[in-house]
Parts: structure tokens; sequence; C-alpha cells
């Protein structure tokens, strides 16, 4: 079957298992397509798409999250994947921005787990039920939660400044160092950067 | 006596020189800054968690004396296995091998005692005073 | 203040002998047996392992690496630096004993390199430890280590070891005072 009518047999199949069908979003034919069920419903949601025979997602690919202020509101995405039926879905679900609270889907994925400590670090979306919820990629002291559209970086870190006092390039400091160390600068000057990603 | 006490005494000059020397010679010459970062254990970066001393368990051992005394055997019957030929062509093979077959019976005795001790088994479960056999099962999934 | 002049080493048939300043001597000792902490966080922690390997022999030179910073002289900042391994670094640098010394090795131990706009990157090692040497690359070829491990070779000559070691020479300013708490 084409992805069109794949989704609107998963439309269906969730629409039995919660009693209200999910909206459809996106462009089918585009590949871009998605499932949008409310925050409430979410956990079952999820569940039903892994539980479900006609459905069986059993691999969660992706849990990610976008911070929409204009809508006021924090969309969650989960990519997902069927072994079995080989095909994928996207579900999406949002919740308010000031008070960004979700059920945990940790118990239907494990993999879950280290997702949504990752929606809580960078988006501060706080899931309810999550057996260890605490920051994954930035240290555990760091305010606030950068992926937000209005987050604004500190100057310091714990004494650390978050910008460089002079925007020195990696050219300048080698030059530095060989007056540093030899009192003399380098006998060949490089001319322009050797390699993509140095600045000089 | 048929050594030389010259030589022990120059082997004790030596090696006592050597051991003040390699105490002593570095002393002026590196520098000597103590701080108590410095000095704290060493846990890959991270905030030493626990003492750096711990019980060793001991099944350890009782699994390291076990292999002594079975690799002590085996060095002891390795000598006869190999001069065996000779033995059978003099007459003595049958001799020998009753001696080594007891030598073994007597080593499976305590084999056996300390496997019906349940000394070998290597995965145990710490219940209070208990040290039982567990069985390893399927792994249970991440909570 | 530096000890320009190197021992003066003279080769015979039947072996030879070198003649210099205490100075000069210890530093030429010194500088063919300088370890490295086996250490790196990114990228560029691979080009430091091909560079011990046996195409552009790191061992050569005396640079063996150690896994504990008890046993060694060099820190070589391999890699992206973020703010949570930043603490870790510094720990590091602070259990290392004197002498020490710190390669910047490739553009985010430089000046965060391309994650220069990131939020959780540390814009370069020597805002958390102070730096001797920078080399820039992404990554830099094993020659390019070399030849900044080569620097660090020079530096180390030239140091004015004895008054060093009686403390009548200053420390580098230290670039995070507040490291020396840091705990997480």
């Amino acid at each position: 079957m084409n992805r069109a009518e794949e989704l609107s047999a998963a439309q269906t199949a969730l629409a039995g298992s919660l009693g209200e069908a999910p909206a459809l979003g996106g462009a089918a034919l585009a590949g871009d397509a998605w499932l949008e069920v409310p925050a409430a419903r979410w956990r079952d949601a999820c569940r039903a798409a892994r539980e479900l025979p006609a459905l069986g997602f059993d691999f969660l690919r992706c849990l990610t999250g976008v911070d929409r202020p204009e809508a006021g509101r924090i969309e969650v995405v989960a990519h997902l994947f069927s072994y079995r039926h080989r095909r994928a879905l996207t579900l999406k679900t949002s919740v308010p921005r000031d008070t960004p609270e979700l059920d945990s889907v940790a118990g239907v994925w494990p993999a879950a787990d280290w997702h949504e400590r990752e929606l809580w670090d960078l988006l501060g979306v706080r899931l309810r039920g999550h057996p260890d919820l605490r920051r994954l990629l930035l240290p555990e002291d760091w305010p606030g939660h950068p992926l937000r559209k209005d987050w604004q970086e500190p100057d310091h870190y714990r004494g650390i400044p978050t910008r460089r006092a002079a925007p020195q390039t990696a050219g300048e400091l080698a030059k530095q160092t060989y007056v540093a160390v030899r009192g003399v600068p380098s006998a060949a000057p490089k001319a322009g950067p050797a390699s993509p990603g140095e600045d000089g | 006596m048929g050594f030389d006490l010259g030589m022990l005494l120059g082997f004790l000059l030596v090696s006592g020189f050597a051991l003040l020397g390699l105490l002593l010679l570095g002393k002026p010459l590196r520098p000597h800054r103590p701080e108590a970062s410095k000095t704290s254990t060493y846990e890959c970066g991270e905030p030493a968690v626990g003492p750096a001393w711990f019980n060793f368990n001991n099944r350890f051992y009782v699994i390291a004396l076990v292999f002594v005394v079975f690799d002590v055997e085996v060095a002891l019957v390795v000598p006869v296995a190999v001069v065996f030929r000779e033995l059978v062509a003099d007459g003595a093979g049958l001799l020998a091998f009753t001696e080594m077959f007891l030598f073994l019976a007597v080593l499976l005795v305590g084999l056996v005692y300390v496997w019906a001790r349940g000394d070998l088994t290597w995965v145990r479960a710490l219940d209070a005073g208990e040290c039982r056999e567990v069985e390893l099962g399927p792994r249970s999934s991440t909570p | 203040m530096s000890t320009d002049d190197r021992p003066v080493i003279e080769a015979g048939p039947e072996g030879g002998f070198a003649v210099g300043s205490l100075d000069s001597l210890l530093n030429l000792a010194r500088k063919h047996s300088l370890w490295y902490l086996l250490f790196g966080t990114a990228c560029c922690a691979i080009e430091l392992m091909q560079t011990g390997g046996p195409r552009t022999d790191a061992d050569r030179f005396g640079f063996v690496f150690r896994p504990t910073p008890r046993q060694a002289d060099v820190l070589i900042l391999a890699g992206t630096i973020t703010y949570r391994m930043a603490l870790r670094i510094r720990r590091l640098y602070e259990q290392m004993a004197e002498p020490r010394y710190v390669v910047a090795m490739g553009s985010c131990a430089n000046t965060g390199g391309l994650f220069q706009m990131s939020y959780s990157v540390v814009k370069g090692g020597d805002l958390i430890v102070p730096v001797d040497v920078y080399i820039p690359g992404c990554p830099p070829r094993p020659e390019a280590l070399i030849e900044g491990l080569m620097l660090v070779q020079q530096k180390v000559e030239r140091e004015p070891w004895l008054a060093k070691v009686r403390g009548r020479v200053a420390d580098p300013p230290d670039p995070w005072p507040e490291g020396k708490e840091s705990t997480e």
C-alpha cells in the first residue's frame, strides 16, 4: 500500500484503540505526514502504536521536540518504525509552553528513557512517570533550556567565560606560540587555512 | 664457608647506595608542590566515589589456592610421563602407573571435597550469612 | 630568562660525553622523555592515536602515552571541550605533577573550532587550563602534532629548570581560578 493508505490505516487503528481519531497533518505523498494526538492520550497512543498487531511499531527511532513560541506550545515528535511491517510513522503531540508536562513513554520503548532526558534537558518538557529525569548532555547546574527560542546564553558558567575575550583565530594563536617558544615567528607562514574548519 | 664475604659486603653497599640514591638524588632536582587537589584520588577526572581500599572477594584466594595445588600436581606428573616408555622397557611400568594412579587419586579426593563444598562456583549471591550459587537467567529490561 | 646553552656533546669512537650546565643536561634528559596523558575527546584524538602509531611513530621522540595523570608530563587537549568535560579536564590537570605542559590540539581546543556558536562548547582550552602550545588544524595531521610536541621540547630545553624547582619562577597565570573548587 502507498503511504497515504498506510497512514489512514494507522489512523483507523489508533482511532479504534483511543476512541477518537488522531488528526492527520502534513503532505502524505511527500512522506512528511504525521498523526497528531492530544497530550492527554500520548501514552495510550504510543502503547497502541507498539502493541496493536496491525501497527506493531516496536522501534522508536527518535523522540524529540520543537519549540513553537508563536503558538505558545512545544511540539513533541516521535519517529517510529515497524520491523515487522517495514513501515514508519510519525506521531506528534504538543504541550503548552508555560506548563510543559507530558506522560513518559519509557515504559513503552526503553530507548525513550534517554530521549526524554534530552527533552527535559534542552526544552524543559517535564515527563511524568520517568524513572530518572535529569539532564543528559548539559551539566546538572546549567541555567535554562537552550533549545527554547527565547533562551539567553549566560556570560559565565562557573567562572568560564562563554565568549572568547579577543576573537583570536587558531592561526594567530599558533604564531603566538612560535614567538613564545622560539623567540622568532615561524619560518614558513601558512597562506590561508590548510584544511576545512581551520580558521586562519 | 665457601663464599666470599667481601662480595657480600660489596652487594650490600651497592644496593644500599642505589636505594639511597634513587630516593634522595631526585629531591633537589624536582619540584615539590603538594596540593590537596593534586593528591586527590584519580578516577578518570571524576570526583572519587568511595574509598580506594576495599575488600577483595575471597573467592579469588580460594580459586588460586586450588589452582596452585593442581598445577604442582601436573608438574609432578609430567616427568613421569616423559620417561614412561623407558620405565616400561625396564619392567617398572606397572609400578609407576600404580604410584601415579594413587597420587592422582589422593588429589582427586581433595578436588571432590572442594567441589562439593561449593568453593569452585564463581557466581554467588550475597545473602545475609549465606553464599549460594546463583542461576543466571535472561537479563531483565531496564526499569 | 632562558638557558640557551645546550650541552656540548662530543662523540668519540669509544663513546662520548656531554658538557653543559646542570640545567641544560637535565633539560636534555627531560625533553626526550615527555610522556603524554592518554586523553582525547573528539576527532583529534583519532589523529593523536595515529601519531602514536607505527607510521608517525611518536615513541621515537620519547613521547609515550600514560593512562594516569600522575605519570604524565604533557596534557594534549585533543578534541572539542564541553562545559561538562571542562570540569574533568581541570581535575586531570590538577592531578598531574609538575612539570606539566598543555598542548591545545586542533581548532576546537584552540578557540572552540567549528562549534564556536554552540551553547555547550568551551571556546578554547586556554579558558580552563594554561596552554603552552597551540596546534591549528581540523584535525592537525600527525606531522603537525609532532611539530607541536617538538615545540614543547624546545620550550623544555629553554626552561630555567633549577630556578623553577626552587620556586624562583612565577607560574603562568591561571585562566580559571574557580576551577580549583570545581566539583560536580
